[in-house]
């Protein structure tokens, strides 16, 4: 016993020093630098409207008159009024509700006055007096049609207007007029309510009222210094009170951690309660490092107290787990159920908060087959702006993401070698140790595509420039990295350093294109050089003189293979309010900060994009440009990260429901840095988020400047051998992700898509979020991110089998089946019914790999069949819009027992002919049938036929062998080398 | 040595080659090197190399499908080039461990005719590059993928690479000359260590005798001197003078003591409140909003903090406190020489003047010899004691005896060091003894690196400031390298390397002590081609010197490296 106990302690001690050193805050987001809902006037005035609303028998001072009703072309227009106290006039409020062709309704609600100018700025600003009205021009692109057929019902009760829109007008909007508010129906059932709770709140124009001057009234003569400072104090408590009973604290003047928001406009908000009756899901409205899922904000046990918030900001070491506030917003949302999908998008660049809680109603034990249900209340605020909302019914995900994506553009086709692996660091050091790790890649066999460098290439931080003494010869070094089709991405942000000297600098005070503060003057402001300027994107001069900086000419030493990364641009601002812009900075046009904020970043990469456009006359290739801060329509001009995360198991983690958010919210070319930015993994970590970073759309290796070398082949072995492995599938499976691209880029589908998305009818993994498919492919990865795994649990949602795809185990039922995972192994299965197409010899560039040959690994379903898509292009030009591509669709048919190459191209133009020549000769080396059934064995041929062979070769006799399934293993079989062109239509008959 | 295995290659291959033709009329397949040209002979069919078992139609030797699970099939394309470990796992076609799943050839032969043959990896093979490196003929892409064309440029290759090789055999040589002179310089210098560890023993010994006898000497001073009493000139005179001005300026000297004690006092309270503030703003700063001159000064702190620097010595502070303490309580008494009193050595020395002369003598003599051995019986207070000054004669004696002692112990420890010099590992032939202290530098980026053999690596910025240090020379390893070779010969190549590892350098922000592995190669100079930061502070130097040519190595690595 004595001695049992003795042997306890030292286990005791070992576990409190490893607890102990898992609570080092080592490194920690610093909270005190951003504001909770209560640090920001307008949230926490319309918190606590929420919450005075809710206790008392609230009534919504907002009414639509219906006199001011006019339905024309599609569009609802009419005058909403805002009543205030007694005495004070109604506060009119334009209303337009439009219905779209797509079944898509717009919701606009404005302030009139300030519309018309009719208001007065305070401190002499020169600021804009309407309510910001642009966002849509930087965010939409299409989707716009006016619905025709929409019409007003002409059944509707009193005081109410109905509209019925949508294909075949299945969809309705039910328009309350008072209290103001619109259920939308689809198929007759709500799904959206808007001003269900009565919290529409507009803030709108007033005076301020400055403090009745009583002081100077008792202060006759010269009394007690005391008797004056008690009447002052008295002063401030009634203010504080207000006299409507308002809490005007915050109304026109807010100061957090040392800056002062002037507020001229004083207080704007718009904010409107939207709720999802019978939904227990909501997705969307990145980016946060929280769940796929969305918990609840309003406090209980393991909720979040505080609001989602979107506000782009530079947040240094974010934690998990949060609503908090990161480097991008896309305020759109949607809410699942079994059968029906719906969303709002929210368009408004301002800074926003959404709260969001779920009411359940259990179900009453008496009454038998009525269950409980729960409806998920949001409630969104932002501080300036129009009320400017997007509904969508659905009624499934991809409808959603495909009318998202109408309306804010898709992601635009990468480059191929876009889609590979890229090797970043902060930072490589000197050109030779750029060329010095592109060829230790080659030594060790492991395939990359893209070096980066980070903010120490340049000269004193001076983008545009290189460091003469560490950057000699830059030139060479792309012509180095171009001999394998490998490409450089160097990184330019929007601060430019306020120096003598510096012609760029120079020029943006000349032509007067950064953004200036509040007196009008050039906003001057810190970050990574020191003095810094922004550039105001903004400003379509700005892009016009941006445009220019990069051709060959002006940013020498870069070439048609240097790409460009885009960061800090929320902006970043190391001595500004929350580490950004004051917001009373002014953009072009007199457009207040407030109003633009989170569409700032999108301005600049979008202006990047533009100048990788025109680098060189005639020189037209897909840009890349990766960028950190985002909004709705980014997608159009490039890829995201999820900035700087840790190197810890928990980022790792939260990676997976980052990037899937992303995914379905438009988004879809995104990851999260690999190996963790901050920090230095373990060998078994740095393996584990190789093995997960391949299943990122955007696959980058990334490392802090303080952190030791992690570049692949330096782990050593089994580390390196293992990470290889990780890469090479990536590269294998290439052309099957580039095909996901293509979906995304046509139809807005996510790259890697959540569990729900795949299967919108299996309740129970609606909420799934720790494995993903890969675009339409049946691929289902379940990466490893706990320490020390040797297997990981699987969700398998239907009743398909499911393959291993390194050795064909067959995993079948739905729920949970444990899969080996050991180190070296990537728990990885393919869905029965699909073609993956892959190419299998391992190259040192994907560049290299265009004109390898293609296997085509065909998954038989339970029934026996199997489809797939494969999308192929010249990885580079544009050319592909017109025509010059290769899309073919892969089907088996159990029944017929033969193999299809079908075309899914529209129209052969001259270009497609030329690329299709091009092309030729690049052919299906393989096919493998897995789950093979067993009538094959003993089959030593097939027959391949292809159109367009010479009649005597119209009938081929190939090789096929079969292999029989063995314990768990499925049997499978190959055809040797068919020798069919990709291009090509062919069948090869099993029969 | 790379060079040395290309030359060997170079003389090897084109017998190779003839052999092979000689043996083989029919062409070789593609990509077939002559070692494995036996496995192509036959006409009718193909043997999996690896795997006797599978026998395929000549046909399908390279025809762009993979058929052997050794990958034999395919020597001339890129059909095979999955196979690897590296690869991605996939199913085996049987049973696992039946067949050989490894590349049975190296890679695809270039015949680089005009130049040296080579193998190239099956994954370079029709990717649409032309790898003139490995195959300078050009024909690893024969397919033209993509419409690639790449010409032959084996003459013109061929054609420099000789004239390399000429300009690396003629710098080997030179370089192979200028070891075995280092070598001799090593020996000579070996010889002068040894010859001075003769010379040194016997100066030890001559030193020891004269020690022995000056110990000797002093002792029969000393007891000469015991019975000597000794009296100040002109009593309470001299000594009483010097006394007090002694006391005035000890006072003195204990005041500004304390003063400038105080003042110490003052300043490390100043700098534990700065180092405090320092401290604080090192873990509070923003590093990600590294604004230059923050991390300037974060760096420097860092570096400031890393340095050791001895804390306040407490037995220091504490002997400072007993100087400061009055006099009183300490052992001087002012007022014994201020009024001095009679002895009663005085009494005896006047109790002899009653005497007549020759009895004086014989008593003092007498008495002298009684009070030696009083004394040296303790019986007797000893005159001399520590507050009383020597004589010069027992001075003069054991300052000639310390002098002499001071000597020998110079000489023993410099034996000591020399000695274990020679047991020191210099290195293959102890070359690097004639290149000890020798420095090379080489500027990269914006630092200027310096490596001083067996001695310390330091890094100096280009723009200013202080150096640092990036390691001082621990020991002698050899270790495996594999590294291209550039066409001047300035490169590690591909094998065991002897290397000096250096440690212990200044601290690194956020990281280890700097450390160095100074990897050397063969060169016919002394010079350092390349510096790498590995990680964090962590160094690697490739260094060319004659000192390391014409070696073997790691068949001489040293037994004691680990230490």
């Amino acid at each position: 016993m004595m001695f049992t106990t003795a042997a306890r302690w030292p286990a005791v001690f070992l576990l409190l020093s490893a607890l102990c050193t898992l609570f080092v805050p080592a490194v920690t987001v610093k909270h005190e630098n951003f504001k909770t809902c209560d640090q920001s006037g307008f949230c926490k005035r319309n918190r606590q409207f929420a919450d005075d609303a809710a206790a008392s028998s609230w009534t919504s001072p907002y009414a639509l008159d219906p006199a001011t009703i006019t339905f024309k072309n599609g569009q609802l227009s009419g005058t909403v009024f805002k009543t205030l106290k007694e005495g004070e006039a109604q506060v009119r409020l334009p209303l337009t509700v439009t219905f779209l062709e797509s079944g898509v309704a717009r919701v606009t609600l404005d302030e009139e006055r300030r519309l018309k100018g009719d208001v007065d700025l305070r401190h002499g600003s020169q600021a804009r007096k309407e309510r910001y009205n642009e966002a849509g021009k930087w965010a939409l692109v299409g989707g716009l049609k006016v619905a025709d057929g929409a019409a007003l019902s002409e059944k509707a009760e009193a005081g109410y207007t109905k509209v019925f829109y949508g294909d075949a007008g299945k969809h309705q909007a039910v328009i309350r007029h008072a209290p103001f508010g619109i259920e939308f129906q689809r198929d007759g059932e709500t799904q959206i309510k808007f001003n269900d709770r009565g919290l529409l709140n507009m803030e709108h124009w007033r005076q301020k009222v400055e403090p009745p001057p009583k002081e100077e009234e008792k202060k006759e003569g010269d009394e007690e210094n005391k008797d004056e400072e008690k009447t002052e104090e008295k002063v401030e408590e009634k203010k504080d009170e207000g006299p409507k009973g308002e809490d005007e604290s915050t109304w026109w003047e807010e100061t957090f951690g040392g800056n002062t928001d002037s507020k001229p406009r004083g207080p704007e908000a718009a904010a409107l309660d939207i709720s999802f009756p019978g939904y227990e899901h909501v997705f969307g409205i990145p980016e946060h490092a929280t769940r796929l899922s969305l918990k609840t904000t309003r406090g209980g046990d393991g909720n979040y107290k505080e609001p989602y918030r979107l506000y782009n900001a530079d947040v240094f070491e974010y934690e998990m787990d949060s609503p908090m506030t990161l480097y991008g917003a896309i305020p759109f949302m949607q809410a699942h159920r079994k059968g029906s999908t719906v969303g709002v998008f929210w368009l408004n660049a301002a800074e926003t908060w959404v709260d969001v809680v779920k009411s359940k109603t259990t179900a009453n034990p008496l009454a038998l087959g009525l269950k409980g249900h729960t409806d998920i209340q949001t409630h969104w605020i932002s501080e300036s702006g129009l009320l400017d909302v997007f509904v969508f019914l659905g009624p499934t995900p991809q409808d959603l993401t495909r009318q998202y994506g109408e309306l804010t553009g898709y992601t635009a086709m990468p480059q191929s070698f876009a889609i590979a692996y890229h090797q970043c660091r902060w930072n490589y050091v000197t050109d030779e140790d750029v060329k010095d790790v592109d060829r230790k890649f080659d030594k060790f066999n492991i395939p990359y595509d893209v070096i980066w460098l980070d903010i120490e290439y340049t000269h004193e931080k001076k983008y545009f420039t290189w460091d003469p003494l560490t950057f000699v010869n830059p030139t060479k070094m792309h012509k180095h990295l171009d001999k394998r089709e490998r490409k450089l991405v160097a990184i330019i942000d929007p601060h430019i350093k306020n120096t003598n000297d510096y012609p760029v600098i120079d020029e943006l005070k000349k032509k007067g294109l950064a953004v200036k503060n509040k007196d009008g003057g050039d906003y001057e402001g810190w970050c990574w050089p020191g003095s810094s300027m922004w550039i105001d994107c903004f400003n379509p001069a700005a892009i016009t003189w941006w445009k220019g900086l990069f051709k060959y000419d002006s940013f020498k030493g870069t070439a048609p293979n240097t790409f460009i990364w885009n960061d800090m641009n929320e902006p970043s601002v190391f001595n500004g309010p929350e580490t950004t812009m004051p917001k009373d900075n002014l953009h072009h046009d007199n457009w207040e900060h407030r109003d633009v904020h989170n569409i700032n970043g999108m301005t600049f990469h979008n202006a990047t994009y533009e100048a990788m456009l025109e680098r060189k006359k005639g020189e037209i290739r897909r840009p890349f440009v990766l960028t950190r801060a985002f909004y709705s329509g980014s997608q159009r001009v490039g890829a995201m990260w999820t900035g700087d995360n840790l190197a810890e198991w928990s980022h790792l983690e939260a990676s997976i429901p980052m990037v899937l958010n992303q995914g379905i919210s438009g988004f879809p070319f995104s990851g999260a840095d690999v190996g963790g930015f901050f920090g230095n993994p373990s060998k078994e970590l740095l393996t584990r988020w190789y093995q997960t970073g391949i299943f990122y759309p955007f696959f980058r290796g990334h490392a802090h400047i303080d952190t030791r070398r992690r570049e692949p082949y330096i782990a050593g072995s089994p580390y390196t051998e293992i990470i290889t492995q990780a890469l090479r599938l990536r590269y294998q499976l290439l052309p099957a992700w580039y095909t996901a691209f293509h979906e995304a880029a046509t139809i807005g589908a996510p790259i890697i898509r959540p569990n729900f998305y795949i299967h919108p009818e299996d309740e129970k993994g609606f909420a799934v979020d720790d494995q993903l498919y890969v675009g339409s492919t049946g691929l289902l990865a379940k990466p490893v991110t706990k320490e020390g795994a040797e297997s990981v649990s699987v969700y398998i949602a239907d009743d398909q089998p499911y393959y291993n795809y390194f050795d064909y185990t067959v995993y079948q039922g739905a729920g949970q089946h444990t899969v080996p995972a050991p180190l070296d192994t990537i728990p990885l299965l393919m869905q029965g019914g699909h073609v993956i197409p892959r190419r299998d010899r391992p190259r040192r560039s994907s560049g290299l790999m265009k004109f390898d040959p293609f296997t085509l690994v065909v998954v038989l379903d339970k029934d026996g069949n199997a489809a797939g898509t494969l999308y192929v292009d010249d990885g580079e030009t544009f050319d592909y819009q017109q025509g010059a591509y290769i899309h073919r669709r892969f089907s088996f048919d159990g029944k017929r027992n033969a193999l299809t190459s079908t075309n899914l191209h529209p129209r052969a133009t001259v270009k497609t002919d030329a690329y299709l020549k091009t092309m030729a000769k690049v052919r299906v080396e393989k096919v493998i049938v897995v789950g093979a059934p067993k009538a094959w064995k003993g089959k030593s041929q097939v027959v391949v036929s292809e159109e367009g062979a010479k009649e005597s070769a119209r009938k081929r006799q190939v090789g096929f062998e079969y292999y029989e399934s063995s314990g768990k293993k499925a049997a499978w079989a190959v055809v040797r080398d068919p020798k069919v062109a990709i291009g090509k239509g062919w069948k090869i008959d099993f029969s | 040595m790379g060079k040395y295995q290309l030359s060997s290659l170079a003389l090897l291959l084109p017998l190779l080659t003839i052999c092979a033709n000689a043996a083989s009329e029919a062409p070789r397949p593609r990509g077939v090197g002559p070692e494995f040209a036996k496995f192509y002979k036959d006409a009718e069919s193909f043997t999996c190399i690896s795997n006797p078992s599978i026998k395929l139609e000549v046909s399908r030797l390279n025809d762009d499908y993979c058929d052997c699970p050794d990958g034999s099939d395919e020597p001339g394309t890129a059909a095979c080039s999955y196979i690897s470990p590296l690869s991605p796992a996939q199913p085996s076609r049987v049973k696992t461990g039946q067949f050989n799943e490894t590349l049975a050839l190296p890679g695809y032969y270039c015949k680089n005719k005009g130049h040296l043959p080579g193998y190239i990896p099956f994954t370079n093979v029709n990717d649409g590059v032309c790898d003139y490196e490995l195959c300078c003929d050009g024909s690893d892409e024969w397919e033209g993928v993509g419409g690639v064309k790449c010409e032959d440029r084996c003459a013109k290759i061929g054609k420099e690479w000789r004239k390399q090789d000429e300009a690396r055999q003629k710098s080997l040589t030179a370089a192979n000359k200028r070891r075995k002179e280092l070598v001799v310089e090593a020996g000579r210098l070996r010889k002068e260590v040894e010859d001075r560890i003769l010379t040194l023993q016997t100066q030890i010994q001559s030193q020891e005798i004269k020690t022995e006898a000056l110990t000797k000497s002093l002792a029969e001073v000393e007891r000469q001197e015991k019975g000597k009493v000794i009296k100040g000139a002109g009593k309470g005179g001299k000594v009483t003078v010097l006394a007090s001005l002694a006391k005035d300026r000890i006072q003195e000297l204990v005041d500004n003591l304390s003063r400038v004690k105080d003042e110490r006092e003052t300043a490390r309270t100043r700098i534990e409140e700065l180092e405090a503030i320092l401290k604080r703003f090192k873990e509070e700063y923003n590093p990600n909003f590294n604004d230059e001159g923050v991390k300037r000064a974060v760096k420097a702190w860092e570096d400031y903090a890393a340095q050791e620097r001895p804390g306040p010595d407490s037995a220091r502070d504490r002997d400072l406190e007993e100087i400061l303490k009055p006099d009183s309580e300490s052992a001087i008494k002012w007022e014994e020489y201020e009024a001095p009193e009679e002895s009663d050595v005085d009494v005896l020395y006047k109790f002899e003047e009653y005497l007549p002369d020759p009895v004086r003598k014989w008593v003092d003599h007498k008495l002298r010899d009684l009070r030696i051995l009083l004394i040296e019986n303790g019986i007797l207070a000893d005159p001399h004691t520590s507050d009383t000054p020597e004589s010069q004669a027992v001075a003069s004696a054991r300052e000639q005896l310390a002098g002499a002692t001071r000597e020998l112990d110079a000489d023993k420890s410099e034996l000591q060091k020399h000695r274990e010099d020679l047991d020191k590992d210099y290195g293959p032939d102890s070359v690097f003894r004639a290149l000890q202290g020798h420095c090379v530098e080489q500027d990269s980026g914006e630092y200027t690196y310096e490596h001083c053999f067996l001695d310390k690596t330091t890094q100096k910025p280009k723009k200013g400031g202080g150096h640092t240090g990036m390691g001082n020379f621990v020991r002698i390893e050899t270790i495996a390298v594999d590294e291209d070779l550039p066409a001047d010969g300035k490169g590690l190549g591909s094998g065991v390397r002897w290397a000096l590892v250096y440690e212990g350098g200044q601290h690194c922000w956020n990281g280890p002590n700097r450390s160095t592995m100074v990897v050397l190669a063969c060169a016919e100079k002394d010079e350092m081609w390349k510096i790498v930061e590995q990680e964090k502070c962590v160094y690697r130097m490739e260094v060319g010197t004659p000192a390391v040519c014409g070696i073997k190595e790691g068949k001489e690595a040293p037994v004691h490296s680990e230490l």
